[in-house]
């Protein structure tokens, strides 16, 4: 299949600290992959690198066939690479529109000075993007409260904001960090649901960094485990459950 | 009567400066401590055009030639200032925008050409209480439609989140230079009607303490409402003043009653009177069905 993301040897030292030591990886056009590992195993680095909030000490990222590292980080989401973040990171004053909406800025093709004279082109293309953002919301169930605060969602309904808003960029790639982390049981199940059908939905590839289990088990196809910065497995979560290797990273080594 | 419409003008003035610092502070969340340099920058450069170069035409068009003069030499120095500075967060940036706001006021002090330290002399009696107010609505309307666009938002977006904004696909060190430059330069108008209203200009009528005054103005109002500031501004404006004509004994303890009621307030409504909320008026367009 078709590659749209590849990492080559990408290295992270923070002074002395190898945060992420040659980690390479492969998405293709429809993958969902999940990337696990303990606490401080190295997986939020790695995002970060990909979408170039940090650059990385060695290695590449290319996107398609071009290197994206050394862009900036709105340039990468601007060629299709749009992530959430493990603490939510919402516009939590503005409203749930506002949110899907500044995830169109970019495509935005009207000046400051049609803002201010509120020129045609500034009304056709505010209506444009008004309308793309409540169809969007809509297929969040998210439209009855587009005018709601985002701070103001329940838990779970922020979650799925994110998740909307990080699609309203159009990515080719959607890098979700821990979006089950804050979740109950049943949210998690509806979350499981929701990645697979975004997956199937918009043909786009997923990666996501996740502690649980069962949701990653259940809904990624290949999973890369990482621990101390380093790839320790990869495969099917079939071969990962049962890699002793994966057992020890996560329980420690059994006393004869 | 003169003392009524001078009051009035300064509290034009004012706003125009509390609504240009909000765009800054309030609406893109950059913590500026250097607006009065910014005013000081459009009032002479404004007072140095009609002193020196103005051409006999009508008073009002030199007024908005000499507005358009301020607005352009201040929105640069908000240029040379912003680009470096805008790399700095919180108080940092405080501290960065404070220093240049000084450094702006020593070269003016220095430069004898426009008066030094002995203060600018000479200029025009050209703003009245017309052509201020046109000023108020048009930095009001600027400010308003700008909030109201992509780009607008987008300034928004940085004070939220400015990681998060980045994530989005917005340029944020550009949007953040904007709004910088876009509240500086409106400064600069302000400066050129204060030259024009006052006549008289001193380097030490821009001290940093004017800085913080138009910061109180705003936090006053709440931080981010365009209503707050205008509202802001008129209060502290008029009611030191106002605080004279109730005898001798308010009248010598009234820094203090100012500065009281301020805390008052401030304990009262932490986020300022307004909060982010605006005052909706029917004839600019109605919300979208908010």
């Amino acid at each position: 299949m078709e590659t749209v993301l590849e990492t080559k040897n990408i290295t992270m030292r923070f002074g002395g600290l190898v945060a992420v030591n040659n980690f390479s990886l492969k998405l293709g056009k429809t993958d969902l992959v999940g990337v696990i590992g303990p606490n401080g195993a190295g997986k939020t680095t790695i995002f970060n690198m990909i979408t170039g909030i940090y650059e990385p000490t060695e290695g590449d990222v290319l996107l398609g066939n071009k290197s994206i590292v050394g862009d900036h980080v709105a340039l990468i989401t601007q060629q299709g690479i749009c992530r959430t973040f493990q603490n939510i990171r919402l516009f939590k004053d503005l409203t749930v529109l506002d949110n899907i909406r500044l995830a169109g800025h970019f495509k935005m093709d009207y000046g400051v000075l049609s803002s201010i004279f509120r020129t045609k082109k500034y009304h056709a293309e505010e209506a444009r993007l008004k309308e793309e953002a409540m169809e969007l919301l809509k297929i969040f169930k998210l439209d009855t409260k587009a005018h709601h605060l985002a701070k103001n969602l329940p838990y779970g309904e922020q979650r799925r904001l994110e998740i909307a808003r990080a699609l309203a960029t159009k990515p080719n790639v959607l890098l979700l960090d821990e979006p089950a982390a804050g979740m109950n049981p049943n949210e998690t199940k509806e979350l499981t649901e929701l990645i697979r059908w975004v997956r199937d939905h918009f043909q786009i590839a997923i990666l996501l960094i996740e502690h649980d289990m069962k949701l990653v088990m259940e809904v990624c196809e290949r999973i890369y485990v990482v621990d101390h910065g380093v790839q320790i497995a990869h495969g099917d979560p079939s071969e990962i459950q049962n890699n002793p290797k994966v057992v020890e990273a996560y329980l420690g080594v059994q006393d004869e | 009567m003169d003392y009524v419409i001078h009051l009035a003008l300064m509290s034009g003035i004012f706003i125009i400066l509390a609504v240009s610092l909000n765009l800054i502070n309030g609406i893109c969340g950059q913590f500026s401590l250097g607006h009065a340099g910014f005013w000081a920058v459009g009032a002479y450069s404004a007072a140095a055009y009609s002193v020196y170069w103005a051409p006999p035409i009508l008073d009002f068009l030199n007024l908005f030639i000499a507005c358009g003069i301020g607005f352009i030499t201040a929105a640069f120095a908000g240029i040379l200032i912003g680009v470096p500075c805008l790399r700095l967060r919180g108080d940092y940036l405080a501290i960065a925008t404070l220093g240049f706001g000084e450094i702006i006021r020593i070269v003016i002090m220095n430069m004898d050409v426009i008066g030094g330290p002995r203060g600018f002399t000479g200029i025009p009696k050209w703003s009245n209480l017309f052509w201020v107010y046109l000023w108020v609505v048009i930095t009001i309307l600027f400010v308003v439609n700008l909030m109201r666009g992509t780009h607008g938002r987008a300034i928004i977006s940085i004070r939220e989140d400015e990681i998060a904004a980045d994530s989005m696909g917005i340029y944020t060190f550009k949007y953040k230079t904007l709004a910088f430059v876009l509240g500086a330069g409106f400064a600069g108008i302000a400066g050129a009607l204060y030259a024009h209203a006052t006549q008289f200009l001193h380097p030490n009528g821009f001290t940093f303490m004017w800085s913080v005054i138009i910061l109180l103005m705003i936090i006053l109002g709440g931080l981010g409402s365009i209503t707050g500031s205008v509202i802001g501004a008129i209060i502290l404006t008029i009611l030191p003043e106002l605080l004279r004509f109730f005898g001798e004994t308010v009248s010598q303890w009234r820094m203090v009653i100012y500065s009281l009621l301020l805390i008052v307030l401030m304990l009262w409504r932490p986020g300022g009177i307004f909060g982010k909320h605006e005052l909706k008026i029917p004839f600019f367009g109605k919300k979208e069905n908010a």
